[in-house]
């Protein structure tokens, strides 16, 4: 946690970072000028051992190893520093240049005194002091990679006698051969049965380093990686006794209210309420906004358009600056209003440490539709976005665990797109009802999808184990950066995606042509979804973005006020549709690059069917039998 | 004390009650090459002396002082079987003539340290499960490892070692900080076999049971243990 906002403070790209591990699951490049140099920078995902299971963790050794960094900059939790300690120590063997961030400072002082000096003497290695979500010190991080020199370290783990013995024989036997990385860490890498970092070793002394492993755990009856660690964190814990000189501590309001969210008998209620206040903010306070902004769109650009356009003349003048104008109140009725205020909830709680929270006391739940709660994770993460929930999913270990999830984030998770367009139609139309009808559909679909899809593909699913940060006070700086970022897209991308889609249905529109269009799909549209027949072009444009279906609406009917057009029921299916509906563009690329065409295309269709059948038995329900 | 004989008697029929059903005459005869008559009249013997129940044409089954010396001469007898044949390379047919006489003259001092030698078997050599008893949750509790899995809310101690055979799952453990002589303490149990909440160190770890169950801990004296594991 913090290497993202190290990041961003050094480069000024926007890396999403947020107070629970796992953010970064790719590796993000930045460039910068040091000392009128260009560099680039890297920001690996999180990880505590070079040795690790987890993908996530994995991308950043593999890094490590491929590229020839010119500094290592760990950024190290300066209020937990043994994990960061035994990584140093790791990169230490391996000889890499490291330079030390030692973050989150102002929280550290008050928890006891940190030796700087004396830490950094002790490793061998610099160290900077940073507050990083404030920016103090990262001048003085700039200036020490800028100067920074490698200076071999002296830092040692002594490993316990066995293992050094090994360790011993394993190196003089490597005398005369060069290698990339110093012996010593190779061997322990070995030792440790992870193949990364040991070019060079020859087979017959891997075979014999195998041997020696086997024979380890015959002895002890316990992995030789164990025991290694064991001896990284025994060091890690002997340097903090000498450089770390607590101040005790009393147990903070902050730490009771921590405690009070993952015991279940509070917990429970406290995410229920957590759950109703984000729902009821979008609706409410979202329905209010909309309000306001179409408002003071009436107010002071009016009929400015349509009259331009009138002025204009002619057939297509009208039609294209109604386009024109029908895009900016679809951009006004829906981004900022919902999707805007959707995300800044979404940073809200991520920067306050509250998911794990959610994630642990939902484990058990959710092993009874055969996943666990690890899951969940990319599943909040879809509620934003399901391009970076698909990447999500790296967290999770089994690839079909990992598709099961992902077809599930695809079908039942509405994205903030689309939980705009269940708010921003039938709930702002129908009320909150109806939003809670739909969202009732969409947790018995996650559930009925995890059971059949657990049925279908056999697996077991894996176990949770994640870190609970504390909690903390969001930074509105972090928050305000993230949420900027995440909903800038839909001006700079969506927008001129929909202005150019309104243009050109507004054109065919003035030429009688959509008419004719939908004409042949009214069958399907009318007959079987019940919705009117021009409704369908939103559909389909719907799978270029989500949001689109809804803003199309709009500029189809020529009228920003929906409700003189389509009724609650109509909105209702519409919604259902919506909710249930095919990937967007993007996130069937992000499907594609994640798991293949094959398996994306299966997911595509199986969604394009449930979305219409959804539909189709809702709209034969509120027709026929309601 | 009980006799050699005796045991060797409730050994049989602790063995031969483990599919649930009484020990047959004929079958406790067979097994320890009396005549039927011989075996009858000592079952009435054990029966009188409260060691068994004998029913006539059913069989015998064992009484609770029955059961707990029949399951801890097996115990032993297995444990010994593993310890011959593990640690000091004798073939399989002598370990077992040994272990039957050695059986009975271990003392559960001796018997505890062997297993702990051994890191607990829980297999003799044949495969059989070795019975775990009561004994061993009686055994003081600093200088006893147990799994986290098994530990209660509040409880502390610091890590003894893992054990598991699964590298993959051993790297993530250790990733996360659980290696040996950390301390670690319980935080919170989630109901309905729910995650485990751990403060390891600094940090503060949500963990599914099959990753608790990993994790030895020597405890802290005087802290609770859910639950005891009975023999089987």
């Amino acid at each position: 946690m913090g290497k993202s906002v190290v990041f961003n403070r050094l480069t000024g790209i926007g890396a999403i970072s947020s107070n629970y591990p796992g953010t970064t699951v790719e590796i993000l490049k930045g460039e910068m000028l040091i000392s009128g140099r260009k560099a680039t920078i890297m920001d690996l995902p999180g990880l505590y051992s070079l040795t690790s299971g987890a993908e996530d963790q994995m991308v950043a050794s593999r890094m490590l190893l491929e590229s020839t960094p010119d500094v290592v900059v760990v950024v190290a939790d300066a209020t937990r520093l043994e994990p960061s300690i035994v990584l140093i120590s790791q990169l230490i063997e391996l000889d890499f240049p490291v330079l030390v961030a030692l973050n989150m400072m102002d929280v550290a002082r008050k928890r006891g005194e940190v030796n700087v000096p004396a830490l950094s003497k002790t490793l061998g290695v610099p160290i900077v002091p940073t507050v990083a979500v404030t920016g103090e010190g990262i001048d003085s991080l700039l200036k020490a990679i800028e100067t920074y020199r490698k200076e071999p370290s002296r830092f040692k783990v002594r490993y316990d006698s066995h293992i050094e013995a090994y360790l011993e024989v394993l190196a003089r036997s490597m005398k005369d051969t060069e290698l990339r990385y110093p012996p010593r860490g190779a061997f322990i890498k070995l030792l440790e049965g992870d193949g990364n970092f040991t070019q060079g070793i020859p087979q017959e002394l891997r075979q014999k380093v195998q041997r020696l492993r086997n024979e380890f755990k015959e002895e002890h009856d316990e992995d030789m990686e164990v025991h290694v660690n064991r001896d990284r964190y025994g060091e890690a814990g002997r340097i903090i006794t000498q450089v770390v000189t607590p101040i005790p501590q009393e147990r903070t309001l902050g730490q009771k209210l921590s405690d009070l969210t993952l015991r279940p008998s509070t917990g429970i209620p406290i995410l229920l309420l957590v759950l109703a206040g984000v729902l009821a903010s979008i609706i409410f306070i979202g329905g209010f906004l909309e309000g306001l902004l179409m408002d003071l769109y009436a107010s002071f650009v009016g009929d400015l358009f349509v009259d331009m356009g009138a002025s204009i003349g002619g057939t297509l003048g009208p039609a294209l600056m109604s386009g024109l104008d029908l895009s900016i109140q679809a951009m006004l009725a829906l981004v900022i209003p919902y999707i805007l205020l959707f995300y800044l909830i979404l940073a809200l709680l991520e920067d306050s440490g509250y998911l794990p929270r959610v994630v642990v006391l939902l484990d058990s739940l959710m092993h009874k539709v055969g996943l666990h709660g690890q899951a969940l994770i990319p599943m909040l993460v879809g509620m934003g976005c399901n391009v970076p929930a698909i990447l999500a999913t790296r967290v999770i270990e089994s690839r079909r665990e990992k598709l099961i999830i992902a077809t599930i984030i695809v079908m039942a998770v509405p994205c903030s797109a689309q939980m705009a367009i269940i708010v921003g139609t039938v709930g702002n139309f129908g009320g909150p009802l109806y939003v809670a009808a739909i969202l009732a559909i969409l947790v018995s679909l996650v559930v009925l999808l995890a059971l059949l899809l657990h049925k279908a593909i056999k697996f077991e699913p894996g176990s949770l184990m994640i870190e609970i940060p504390d909690l903390m006070i969001p930074r509105p700086t972090n928050v305000w950066g993230k949420t900027s970022m995440r909903v800038k897209e839909f001006f700079l991308i969506a927008f001129p995606i929909l202005l150019v889609g309104s243009l050109f249905l507004e054109t065919l529109s003035a030429y009688g042509v959509l008419e004719a269009i939908v004409e042949p799909m009214a069958f399907f549209t009318e007959g079987f979804l019940g919705l009117p027949a021009v409704v369908i072009i939103a559909l389909i444009f719907g799978i270029l973005r989500k949001e689109m279906s809804y803003q199309l609406l709009i500029v189809l009917f020529g009228t920003a006020d929906l409700a003189s057009v389509m009724t609650v029921d109509q909105f209702f299916v519409f919604a259902l549709v919506m909710a249930t509906f095919m990937p967007c563009m993007s996130t069937l690329a992000a499907m594609i690059k994640e798991y293949g065409v094959k398996d994306s295309l299966k997911v595509t269709f199986a969604s394009i069917a449930l979305a219409f059948t959804l539909g189709g038995l809702a709209n034969f329900l509120l027709t026929h039998v309601i | 004390m009980v006799s050699e004989n005796v045991e060797e008697y409730l050994e049989c029929i602790w063995e031969l009650t483990q599919d649930g059903t009484p020990a047959r005459t004929t079958d406790i005869a067979k097994r320890m090459k009396f005549s039927p008559a011989s075996v009858t009249e000592m079952l009435q013997k054990l029966d009188a002396a409260g060691y068994i129940v004998y029913e006539k044409y059913k069989g015998a089954t064992l009484t609770e002082e029955g059961m707990r010396i029949g399951s801890t001469i097996k115990r032993r007898h297995r444990l010994l079987e593993r310890f011959l044949v593990d640690v000091l390379g004798i073939d399989k047919e002598k370990s077992h003539d040994e272990a039957c006489r050695l059986e009975h003259m271990l003392s559960e001092e001796s018997e505890r340290r062997i297993s702990e030698i051994m890191n607990h078997p829980t297999t003799c050599p044949d495969g059989d499960p070795i019975p775990r008893m009561e004994e061993i949750c009686k055994v003081e509790p600093d200088k006893r490892s147990v799994v986290l899995s098994d530990l209660e809310e509040g409880c502390e101690g610091t890590i003894s070692h893992l054990r598991c055979d699964d590298s993959q799952k051993i790297r993530r453990i250790i990733s996360m900080g659980f290696v040996p002589n950390r301390h670690l303490a319980i935080e919170e149990r989630l109901p309905m076999n729910g995650p485990v909440l751990v403060k390891v160190g600094d940090s503060r770890v949500a963990l599914a049971k099959d990753y608790a169950d990993l994790v030895y801990v020597h405890v802290r004296p005087g802290c609770g243990k859910r639950r005891c594991r009975r023999g089987r």
